[in-house]
């Protein structure tokens, strides 16, 4: 797939709203957290949580207000928000004005995390995430 | 190109490319003069099988997408649990031809 920005705004747009639609089922079900974990196949199958287990409920914290919570639970929680904040926005508005800002920007950001040093401190990084995710059972 | 070299080009290497690809490259293979043959036999081209074999055991984590240079869409699966789940499953299906074509992205640096 050679990602052309239509396909690439499509992409990030589907996510971003299939991410709000879970939300807003995971808040308003009040599924408990047993439930919760239970969408990630690896944490269904081998019983080991994975690098992003539990950035649902961090994001759920970060809507209550809780910023240390969602810190604990998982920091990932952090970007996604992060993302699913911004990324909608951006994407309308390129579609309005018809530029390609955000795709430039993908690329940008691309090439720039293949850098080496990059590369291997924040693979590091995911890595500790995952060590503590298991170490605290989340 | 030496229509000989060209033929063995696409004997060893054939498998990395679509098959409605293929005409295309040799069509530019020949074409293009002899001092490319050395860039183009050590090109290292993406195995298809073993990206499939990546995304069979560790899909969920984008490993697959990372190897063949999608890193922001790699990042993506890595965040939200290879999409639920579910572009885990999907990629079971798409990884093959997306590797094929990023191995065409890369021969056509040295194409053109």
């Amino acid at each position: 797939m050679t990602l052309d920005r239509n396909k690439l705004y499509s992409v990030l747009f589907i996510a971003c709203l299939a991410g709000y639609v879970w939300l807003y089922f995971s808040v308003t079900k009040n599924i408990t957290e047993k439930k919760l974990v239970e969408v990630c196949i690896i944490k269904h199958a081998t019983n080991i949580p994975c690098p992003s287990c539990g950035s649902t409920r961090s994001v759920i914290s970060l809507t209550k207000g809780d910023f240390i919570g969602a810190l604990k639970f998982n920091p990932i929680g952090y970007l996604v928000a992060i993302i699913m904040l911004i990324a909608p926005i951006w994407i309308i508005a390129d579609t309005i004005k018809g530029t390609k800002t955000l795709f430039n920007f993908y690329i940008k950001t691309e090439t720039y995390l293949k850098r080496p040093k990059i590369a291997i401190t924040l693979i590091l990084l995911v890595i500790i995430n995952w060590i503590w995710n298991i170490t605290k059972e989340i | 190109m030496d229509s000989k070299k060209v033929d063995m080009f696409i004997m060893s290497n054939g498998k990395f490319f679509e098959i409605h690809q293929i005409n295309t490259i040799k069509d530019r293979l020949n074409e293009v003069d002899d001092s490319k043959w050395a860039m183009l036999s050590t090109a290292q081209f993406k195995d298809p099988t073993t990206t499939l074999i990546v995304s069979l055991l560790v899909g969920s984590f984008g490993i697959d997408r990372f190897m063949i240079g999608d890193t922001g869409l790699g990042i993506g699966k890595l965040l939200t649990c290879g999409g639920m789940g579910l572009w885990t499953i999907i990629d079971w299906f798409m990884i093959q031809k997306a590797t094929r074509e990023a191995n065409m992205k890369q021969i056509q640096q040295f194409l053109y």
